[in-house]
């Protein structure tokens, strides 16, 4: 090795991490994006500053946007790897904005403003009952996973049909308005900008990070998804790893909620939400973890998202007409996964 | 025909697989090519059979030169590769299996039973076999799915065939049954390659032999004129023993014990104890019931009905999870769908028994499995370039010991190894016997399930024999020979 020149090695380096590195495909890939998403953006600004704020203002609507589903796509990332996946995190996001908003209601005070909550006691209540339904209903989710035996497609899939349908029929005559201050919990603006959700997302993506990587239970994750026979017959209760993995989700998917609520100030039932799961599952695979589970990461889950959502972005600076973009979203999530097959095989 | 491999080489990368091998085979001859794991037995045939592409060397059929791009190259000069992994389809049938990929149709484009039937009777014939091609694979046993591989050989006429390991998953009388098919293939002039690490199979079926040992020929010859002690040594680089290895145990107190254990129809009324420092053996032939029995034991299989004692103690063990805590460890059978997780390294396949453990609240202590499976890595003699490569990069007696490695971190009171030599090499089989023989000289109780009566032999102080899911017999020390475990695992009398 040491005889051949420099240059050569750079390029074995890369070939070397592309190969066996889906990480470092997806970052790369996300890397291009964001440069033609610059170059789209122009420099037809008259001076570095102006272009500079344009450049960040326009990151941090991305983000922003983002932010919603990108948490979800956190706790999806461990569905699939331990071998699962949750197709209703979308209509638990409406299921869990109802209550939040029931709870809540700045109309009639809401169920909390009857046992005299109000302001933030009430608004810290709302976020900790919350958290506590979701986790609730992921662990359902799990039970028919695991004690109930139910592919996990079909159970989550039938659960995303009972919760939308069942919030819906509950909130058909209700209008509940979201009190101002809880809007601050996304909204409140730091240095002019609103930054919280992004934080959020940061956050629990370096938590889960850490997981992931440094825990017994993230550890399970992996190894549940990749050998779920050895797995059990090395004494570790299986089961209990994928309950774990489905009331997390759902406590990451109510998280999403009560930010989204916050963040918009309002929530249609039968809208909210929906799609959410294949955006999800879209940025989990994009980020490079398998389908059939064993493999990816939180990191690649970012990343994916990020070069979804970078690319949508791009294309709306393109002029390319909305309908025409799920397309494109649909060429990234087919041309990801062919990439990494060709660097599996190697 | 004729098939002559001359001076063949081949490097994986910085690797030599091979180095100036040749290899030689007649019609009607069987012809044994033995080596241990990463000998390179796998590469030559592959070279073979033209998935891969040796670097160096000639391939001569009947003297005239050949070169192979391609599996279907080889296969249309009429050598046929039938691999360890069958590739039958079983929920077609048999004749649709036979003919899967260049179908026989009608001029209406549909397909042609009846011709497709009729073909695959002619080759059952030429093999003088009784089966009906409208079988479906499913219900063949294994032998019968091994008979088909070859007759789909036939069928392709195929004068030459290679066979990789046919005999591992099959039970004594399907193995009869397939040499028979092969010493009629011999009379009919193919010549058959048959890979095997069962050095008496080998000397039973074969008619010559090449020994491969680090990629060099090593011997080559005829099978009348050696011996298995020879081969063995040929293949290892320096004797091997086949005497007994069992040593004085110092016997402790009873560790485990299972009484009247019942699973319809799997295992019926066992009963069994097993002593610290003791190596107790169980076996019989494939599928007597005894990997369900330890299965239940260690809560991976529910439903049974007994007794089982731990330490003297009744319980009642619903999970792997509570069997690991009352101290039973069982290394399964099966390593590749029950022994190691291929997404994780060596590392973590070695230690993920002992995580809850080895952790602090809830966050793994990884210098402390580092330590743990360093030397586990130390004394069980595995062979790695890093820890932190997958499970995958080693050779498959390496990975036998990582996943003993699992379990020696947990210290459990009785281990339960499960044909613990599976698919290992002859080197890394001696390491394993010491391993477990170390074991019971310090006070582990160890149960041994295995279907080798040599093995059950060589490193068991008793063992219990079964035949159809009960005990038909215990055999102590020297009462341990081959014709007592055969009589028993037959349903004999002792």
């Amino acid at each position: 090795m040491s005889e051949k020149t420099n240059k050569v090695n750079v390029f074995q380096w890369f070939m070397d991490k592309w190969k066996n590195s889906a990480l470092f495909s997806t970052g790369l890939a996300l890397i291009v994006m964001v440069i033609l998403q610059t170059i789209a953006l122009g420099f037809d600004y008259p001076n570095f500053g102006s272009w500079f704020t344009a450049w960040f203002n326009n990151w941090m609507n991305i983000l922003r946007n983002n932010s919603s589903v990108g948490i979800i796509a956190l706790g999806m990332t461990f569905v699939i790897i331990s071998g699962g996946i949750d197709l209703a995190v979308g209509s638990t996001v409406v299921a869990i904005g109802a209550v939040v908003m029931a709870m809540l209601d700045a109309n009639t005070g809401g169920w909390l403003g009857v046992v005299g909550l109000t302001g933030v006691p009430a608004f810290i209540a709302a976020i900790i009952i919350a958290i506590l339904f979701g986790t609730l209903l992921g662990s359902l989710n799990g039970l028919l996973v695991t004690a109930g035996r139910i592919p996990p497609f079909i159970a989550t899939l039938g659960a995303m049909k009972i919760l939308r349908s069942v919030t819906q029929h509950f909130m058909q005559s209700q209008s509940p308005a979201v009190p101002k201050g809880f809007l601050k919990i996304a909204s409140a603006r730091i240095g002019g900008q609103m930054l919280l959700p992004i934080v959020y997302w940061l956050i629990l993506a370096v938590i889960l990070y850490f997981v992931s990587k440094k825990t017994v239970f993230g550890r399970h994750i992996y190894a549940v998804g990749s050998n779920e026979k050895t797995t059990r017959l090395s004494g570790i209760n299986v089961n209990r790893v994928k309950m774990g993995v489905y009331a997390l989700m759902g406590a990451v998917v109510s998280i999403a909620s009560v930010l989204q609520i916050s963040r918009i100030g309002a929530m249609d039932p039968a809208n909210a939400g929906s799609g959410y799961e294949m955006d999800a599952i879209a940025a989990v695979i994009v980020g490079g973890t398998s389908m059939s589970g064993g493999k990816g990461s939180i990191v690649g889950t970012v990343f994916g998202m990020l070069i979804i959502a970078v690319m949508n972005n791009l294309l709306n600076l393109m002029g390319v007409p909305p309908f025409l973009r799920e397309a494109f979203k649909g060429v990234i999530i087919i041309a990801a996964v062919l990439l990494q097959r060709k660097s599996s095989e190697n | 025909m004729t098939l002559e491999m001359k001076g063949i080489y081949k490097s994986f990368g910085a690797n030599d697989v091979l180095r100036d091998v040749s290899f030689e085979l007649h019609a009607g001859e069987i012809c044994a090519l033995l080596g241990e794991n990463g000998a390179g037995k796998s590469t030559l045939m592959n070279i073979l059979g033209g998935v891969h592409k040796a670097d160096q060397g000639k391939i001569l059929l009947d003297g005239k030169e050949v070169s192979f791009q391609t599996p279907a190259d080889s296969l249309n000069h009429g050598i046929a590769f039938i691999h360890q992994e069958l590739n039958l389809i079983n929920d077609l049938a048999i004749y649709e299996n036979m003919f899967i990929g260049r179908e026989l149709k009608k001029k209406s484009g549909l397909l042609d039973a009846q011709k497709m039937i009729d073909r695959t009777n002619e080759v059952f014939k030429r093999m003088d076999l009784d089966l009906d091609p409208r079988t479906m694979v499913r219900d063949l046993d294994a032998s019968y799915k091994q008979i088909v591989e070859i007759a789909r050989a036939l069928l392709m006429e195929a004068s030459i065939i290679i066979m990789d390991e046919p005999t591992t998953s099959l039970t004594d009388p399907e193995i009869e049954r397939v040499f028979d098919m092969m010493n009629t293939l011999k009379k009919n002039g193919v010549g058959i390659v048959f890979i095997s690490h069962k050095l008496k199979e080998v000397m039973t079926v074969c008619t010559r032999f090449t020994v491969l040992r680090d990629g060099n020929m090593v011997s080559a010859g005829d099978i009348s004129e050696t011996s298995i002690d020879s081969l063995a040594r040929d293949m290892v680089g320096h004797d091997v023993g086949t005497q007994s290895l069992r040593r004085e145990h110092k016997l402790g107190e009873i560790v485990l014990s299972g009484e009247g254990l019942t699973l319809e129809p799997v295992f019926k009324n066992v009963s069994f104890e097993v002593r610290a420092g003791e190596v107790l053996g169980i076996t019989g032939l494939l599928g007597d019931g005894r990997s369900e029995l330890f299965q239940s034991i260690f809560g991976a299989l529910k439903g049974a009905a007994g007794t089982v004692r731990v330490n003297g103690e009744k319980v009642n063990i619903r999970s792997t999870t509570q069997a690991l805590k009352l101290g039973i460890g069982y290394v399964p059978r099966n390593r590749k769908e029950n022994g190691i997780i291929k997404d994780m390294t060596i590392e973590e396949n070695g230690s993920i028994v002992t995580w809850p453990r080895d952790s602090r609240f809830g966050f793994l202590d990884s210098a402390k499995i580092g330590t743990e499976f360093d030397k586990q890595e130390r004394e069980l003699h595995i062979k790695l370039d890093s820890k932190k490569f997958l499970i995958g990069s080693l050779s498959g007696g390496n990975q036998q010991k990582v996943v003993l490695a699992k379990w020696l971190t947990a210290n459990p009171r009785v281990l339960v190894f499960d044909n613990p030599t599976q698919g290992v090499d002859v080197g890394a089989k001696e390491d394993i016997y010491n391993i477990i023989l170390n074991l019971a000289d310090a006070g582990v109780a160890i149960v041994v399930l295995s279907s080798e009566a040599q093995e059950v032999i060589r490193v068991c102080d008793r063992t219990l024999v079964m035949f159809h899911g009960e005990v038909r017999g215990e055999l102590v020390g020297d009462e341990m020979n081959e014709q007592a475990i055969m009589r028993l695992a037959t349903g004999g009398e002792a």
